[in-house]
C-alpha cells in the first residue's frame, strides 16, 4: 500500500503521495487542519489513517541559557549538544562570572546548568540561585557532577536531573541531554494545538522535520550526486537547518553520531524575515554582497519576488557565515574540505542554480578567500524529505518484526 | 583517595609518546591521570583542574614552545583561585640549544610554576613531586 507523506512548515504544505509531491502557501487565517482538509482533501481521503506520515517544523525552535564551569568543558560540551539538538543558545554563563552576567529578558524555554565530573562536589552556592530568581524560563536542568545534584534539587524548583554530560575521563557523553532537548523540541512542535489536531489525519507519530532530514542523511551521497563531506541547508519560511558530516566539525568531541545539526531559528525568510534583515545589516560583507547581486539595500525593505529572492541568497551567505571561522559563537566547520552543499526546503522552488552558485561562489571568494567552490545540488523534488520519511518508516517497521 | 593529576603537551606540539609515558609512569604511581593530550591550550589545562578538581597540573613541552604558552599562568591562576594546587612543568622548556639553563627555572617559576625540569628524567621529577606533595600535607 502506498503512503501519502505531509510536512507542515511555517509556511509551505507538501504532500507526497503516489501523484507526486505537490506543495501550497498557507493560508493563516485557517487552522493547520482547515487548511489541508480544504487544499489537500480529496487526496488525504484515499488514505488509511496507517498510511499517512506527518512532519512538522512549524515555528518549531527553543532557546535555552547554559550555565557552566569552563569553557574548554562543560560549556563546550553543552553548547554543542544544545546546538546539536536544534536549541538556539540565547547566552552561555560562567558560573564564577555569574555575578556580573547580563540577564537575558526573554523567555527561556530551557535552562542548562553543568559543570565537574561526578567525583567532584560543592560546586554551586546561592549565587546560582539568585541568578535563577531573576530568569524568566520554562524549564531547567541539571547534567553536571552527581554530588551536587540532590543539593541543587533541593534549591531549584522543578529541576530535571540527567547524567552528567562530562565523564569521569574529561570526555562528552551526550545521548542523556540530546534526548531530553530533542524531546523538548518535539514536544514544542507536536504540543501546538494545531498539529495535535492533525492526529484526525494519521494513527502515527507526527516528527519534526529536521529529525526526519536528519533521517536521510547516511543515505544521501548514495542516492544523490553528493560527495562527503556534506552539508545539506534547509532554508523555510520561519527556521533555517544546517545538517553536517561531523567530519566537517572543527573540535575534538567524539560523538556516536555521524551527523548532525544546527537551527537557526531567526534567520527564515517569512515568518522571522525581520530578524534575517537584522543579522543581514550587522554583517560586515552584506553591503558587498548586495552590490555583487546588482541591487541596493533598498530591496531589504520592498515586498516583491525580486526581495525574497534576495533574502534567500542573504540567508544562504549568513548561515555559511554562521558555522564559519568567522563566526566563533557556533560550531566552526572546516568548509575548506567541503565538497557539497545540498539546498532543500522552500528556498528550491525560488531561487536557480546559478543564484545559489553566485552566492556560494562569494562567499568562498570573500570568507575563505578561495576560488574553489564545493559542489552544488538543490533538492527541488523534496526527495531528502521523502527519503527521509521512507528511512524512519521502514526502519519502524524492522523494529516491529 | 588519590591525587588527580591533569597531564598533557602544551602548545602545537605532537610530542605523544612522551604523553603517554607521563600517563602510564603517573598510574604506576597511584595517581588519577586525566590526560588531555597533545596539542592543549593553557586555558584548557585550567579548565580541566576546574573540572575535575584536581591535585597537581603537569605540563610538559618538548619543541620549547612552552615559553610562549605558560606566560599567563599567573593571571588563571588568580581568576580561578587554584591557591591549593601543584603547578609543575617538565621536559624541554626553551627553544634551540643557546639557553641559559640558570635562567629558565626562575624564568617558569616567575609565570607561576611550583616545579620546573628543565631536560630532566621523568622518574627524578615525578620523584620530586611526590615528596612536593608529601611536605604540602
Amino acid at each position: 500500500m502506498s503512503k501519502l507523506l505531509i510536512d507542515v512548515g511555517s509556511t509551505y504544505f507538501k504532500i507526497s503521495s503516489d501523484e507526486g509531491v505537490k506543495q501550497k502557501f498557507r493560508d493563516f487565517n485557517k487552522t493547520i487542519f482547515d487548511d489541508l482538509s480544504v487544499s489537500f482533501g480529496d487526496t488525504i481521503t484515499k488514505y488509511d489513517k496507517q498510511d499517512v506520515h506527518i512532519c512538522s517544523s512549524a515555528n518549531g525552535g527553543l532557546s535555552t541559557l547554559i550555565v557552566g564551569l569552563t569553557n574548554s568543558f562543560s560549556l563546550k560540551y553543552a553548547k554543542n549538544i544544545a546546538f546539536n539538538s536544534g536549541i538556539n543558545i540565547i547566552d552561555t554563563i560562567l558560573y564564577h562570572h555569574i555575578d556580573e552576567s547580563a540577564v537575558p529578558g526573554d523567555l527561556l524555554d530551557v535552562v542548562i546548568v553543568v559543570g565537574g565530573i561526578d567525583s567532584i562536589g560543592g560546586l554551586y552556592d546561592e549565587k546560582l540561585f539568585d541568578y535563577l530568581e531573576k530568569l524568566n524560563y520554562s524549564n531547567v536542568v541539571y547534567v553536571g557532577s552527581k554530588k551536587d545534584a540532590d543539593y541543587l534539587k533541593e534549591n531549584i524548583d522543578n529541576l530535571t536531573i540527567l547524567d552528567n554530560i562530562i565523564t569521569d575521563k574529561l570526555k562528552v557523553h551526550e545521548e542523556g541531554l540530546k534526548e531530553y532537548l530533542t524531546n523538548l523540541y518535539q514536544q514544542d512542535i507536536v504540543g501546538k494545538e494545531d498539529i495535535k489536531e492533525l492526529y484526525r489525519l494519521t494513527s502515527n507519530q507526527i516528527y519534526s522535520t529536521p529529525y526526519i532530514v536528519n533521517q536521510s542523511l547516511p543515505l544521501i551521497d548514495a542516492r544523490f550526486e553528493v560527495i562527503n563531506p556534506f552539508i545539506v541547508v534547509d532554508i523555510g519560511g520561519a527556521t533555517t537547518d544546517i545538517h553536517y558530516s561531523r567530519d566537517l566539525a572543527r573540535d575534538n568531541m567524539v560523538t556516536s553520531s555521524e551527523y548532525d545539526r544546527l537551527v537557526f531559528k531567526k534567520l527564515g525568510v517569512y515568518k522571522s524575515k525581520e530578524s534575517l534583515i537584522f543579522a543581514a545589516k550587522n554583517n560586515e560583507f552584506v553591503y558587498e554582497l548586495l552590490n555583487y547581486l546588482n541591487v541596493t539595500e533598498n530591496i531589504l525593505e520592498e515586498q516583491s519576488e525580486k526581495a525574497t529572492r534576495i533574502l534567500m541568497q542573504l540567508s544562504i551567505f549568513l548561515v555559511l557565515c554562521k558555522v564559519s571561522t568567522h563566526n566563533p559563537l557556533y560550531i566552526t566547520l572546516d568548509l575548506h574540505i567541503l565538497k557539497s552543499i545540498v539546498l532543500t526546503g522552500g528556498i528550491t522552488k525560488v531561487l536557480a542554480y546559478e543564484e545559489v552558485e553566485a552566492i556560494v561562489q562569494f562567499f568562498y571568494k570573500k570568507i575563505l578567500n578561495t576560488t574553489a567552490t564545493p559542489s552544488i545540488l538543490l533538492d527541488s523534488n523534496y526527495d531528502i524529505w521523502t527519503l527521509g520519511m521512507n528511512a524512519l518508516d521502514d526502519k519502524r517497521k524492522q523494529n516491529v518484526n | 583517595m588519590n591525587k588527580k593529576v591533569v597531564t598533557g603537551v602544551v602548545g602545537n606540539d605532537i610530542h605523544v609518546v612522551a604523553n603517554r609515558l607521563i600517563d602510564i609512569s603517573l598510574q604506576a604511581r597511584g595517581f588519577e591521570v586525566f590526560n588531555l593530550g597533545v596539542n592543549t591550550y593553557l586555558e584548557e589545562f585550567i579548565d580541566a583542574v576546574v573540572e575535575t578538581d584536581a591535585d597537581v597540573l603537569l605540563i610538559s613541552s618538548l619543541n620549547g614552545e612552552a615559553e610562549g604558552w605558560c606566560r599567563e599562568l599567573q593571571f588563571l591562576r588568580a581568576e580561578y583561585e587554584l591557591k591549593d594546587v601543584i603547578f609543575m612543568i617538565g621536559g624541554n622548556l626553551s627553544v634551540g640549544e643557546a639557553a641559559n639553563i640558570e635562567e629558565i627555572v626562575p624564568k617558569y617559576k616567575s609565570y607561576g610554576f611550583d616545579l620546573v625540569f628543565h631536560q630532566v628524567d621523568l622518574n627524578i621529577g615525578l620523584d620530586t613531586l611526590e615528596e612536593f606533595i608529601g611536605h604540602k600535607s
